[in-house]
């Protein structure tokens, strides 16, 4: 088992027919990106269709799972019981490299409060939820 | 006389805070709605038509029978979810009088979140120390949280907290112009009656020393949670012309979203990076602006949504009162207060100081300051602009004089 971040309490995702190939990628500790397999364009989260091309075939690229963070919120206020030792956590939304700007919303850990900015470079770590989920999250990462 | 939509009566509950209402939410919702048609002297037998908004739980039906309509003719739903959809039941309620499919429509909300889940909260999705909650995804909008619950997305305060935080990363806005719009709303609710934070003065310190709720929003930049139920009464001119109320036009009323909002911004779905830190109604707004025939610069006064006074900011920038990024330094300067500020804004107190009532509570204000019953009123206000929530499908109206 990975290291622990988050508690056992959070809310686990539904898996649908869309997303099963993210979280199934995922348990291998490896980040996946849905990609329209007729226009090639990137999409997240993974939806059933291109609303660009309206092709309803999709593929998945593994993308290396270093980024930018692109935003953030400090979640101070614990909004589930469980939460209550966790805060204060950071949400963060990344900018995956090699995606055409595709947004993932995670977290950013073991990161400190007063340097965080958009434009810092993180990459992707994960966190076995159990034996049948595991998410991305992501940490500061020192080099660009 | 022409059937052009028109209020012409306005009624609220007493407004108090969360788990301090007397009575059931639902019977709040039938005195709201009474105290509208008195107001506008209407007999509530002749209202045909209900527009409620948002997850709206007193019913059409069960009002429209415990009511003693003679006959319901017309009840719709806005689309445009929760905080997005007050104007839009005004536009409901708008389209059914002008089409003729409906003479007297009333739209309402109640909303005790004292006697149901929390709205700020995710008691409702689950969520305990002990199990896992598992997620449903029957719905598409349900299977986007997928990817935002649990990484600890878990309400509005993280979901608009965060185009927020980028908009002062890219714009330089900062948490001292987020406390002026915070501070200036609540000078305004102490003028207000009816505001539940109205004896409470707030200065800036108070606002820059409270504690962070979803850092860049701290307590006073988060709206109220209250009890309450509000109601308007709309019909055509030429029914307004019988009645014994001062009549106001609904000039223009516009519903949807940009694209670049479609799913909301914690979810990313479809958010382009430039229109991330937008509210995705510039479109609503042109629409609006345009079936008036009027400009940003014609509004005397407006009630801009405010679930988070971050909110308010985008909202300046998608209806044109300035360009994006220059919203921070606008209210910075005093532009939103009453009496002096180009642009008297909230001036009840908005959804942080007077209610959260989801933003009826804004056309009801917008309504008392066309009649020039406002307690922080506008001298000769003849436009008011009323916004529903920016960040996820919205809408807007143009309050006129009749």
């Amino acid at each position: 088992m990975t290291e622990r971040w988050f508690p056992d309490a959070m809310p686990s995702p539904a898996v649908t027919d869309d997303t099963r190939p993210f979280f199934d990628a995922a348990l291998e500790h490896r980040l996946v990106i849905q990609r329209c397999a007729s226009c090639g364009t990137h999409r997240h989260p993974p939806r059933p269709l291109c609303p660009y091309c309206h092709s309803f075939a999709a593929a998945w690229t593994e993308v290396p799972g270093t980024g930018t963070l692109f935003t953030y919120a400090v979640v101070h206020q614990a909004l589930l019981p469980a939460l209550v030792d966790v805060v204060p956590y950071v949400v963060a939304i990344v900018e995956l490299d090699g995606t055409g700007g595709t947004r993932l919303t995670s977290n950013l850990v073991d990161a400190p409060l007063d340097s965080l900015r958009a434009g810092l470079p993180v990459e992707v770590t994960w966190e076995d939820m159990s034996p049948s989920l595991t998410l991305p999250r992501f940490r500061l990462r020192s080099e660009r | 006389m022409s059937r052009k939509a028109c209020v012409v009566g306005i009624g609220e509950t007493a407004y108090t805070k969360r788990g301090a209402a007397t009575e059931r939410e639902y019977v709040l919702a039938c005195r709201a709605i009474l105290a509208a048609l008195s107001d506008a002297g209407i007999d509530p037998a002749e209202v045909d038509g209900l527009a409620p908004f948002a997850d709206e739980r007193s019913s059409p039906w069960t009002l429209a029978s415990d009511l003693g309509l003679r006959q319901l003719r017309f009840a719709a739903t806005t689309a445009m979810p929760g905080g997005g959809g007050a104007c839009g039941a005004m536009l409901e309620a708008a389209m059914a009088v002008e089409s003729g499919q409906a003479e007297v429509v009333v739209v309402y909300r109640s909303l005790c979140q004292g006697q149901f889940a929390r709205i700020g909260r995710t008691e409702a999705t689950g969520g305990g120390d002990s199990s896992p909650t598992v997620m449903e995804a029957g719905l598409e909008a349900d299977a986007l949280q997928a990817f935002t619950a649990p990484f600890g997305v878990l309400g509005p305060s993280v979901m608009f907290a965060l185009p927020m935080r980028r908009h002062m990363e890219v714009y330089g806005t900062t948490s001292e112009q987020l406390g002026h719009v915070a501070v200036t709303q609540r000078a305004h609710a102490s003028r207000n009656p009816r505001a539940v934070m109205g004896p409470r003065p707030l200065t800036l310190a108070d606002h820059q020393g409270a504690r962070l709720v979803v850092d860049p929003y701290r307590l006073f930049d988060c709206c109220l949670e209250t009890d309450g139920a509000c109601a308007v009464v709309v019909t055509t001119a030429e029914r307004a012309s019988d009645g014994r109320g001062r009549p106001v036009a609904v000039l223009a009323a516009a519903e949807g979203t940009d694209g670049a909002q479609l799913g909301g911004a914690a979810a990313n779905a479809g958010a382009t990076a430039t229109g991330y830190a937008r509210g995705g109604a510039a479109g609503v707004a042109r629409r609006l602006f345009g079936q008036a025939g009027v400009s940003p610069g014609d509004v005397d006064v407006a009630q801009l949504y405010d679930n988070f006074s971050g909110q308010v900011l985008l909202g300046l920038e998608d209806f044109g009162f300035c360009a994006p990024g220059e919203s921070g330094p606008l209210a910075q300067s005093g532009a939103l207060a009453w009496p002096d500020g180009s642009l008297p804004t909230n001036t009840a107190g908005g959804n942080l100081s007077e209610a959260y009532l989801q933003g009826l509570n804004h056309v009801i204000e917008g309504v008392r300051q066309l009649r020039g019953e406002s307690t922080s009123q506008v001298a000769d206000a003849e436009v008011c602009l009323v916004t529903s929530s920016p960040g996820i499908p919205t809408s807007a109206i143009l309050l006129g004089r009749a």
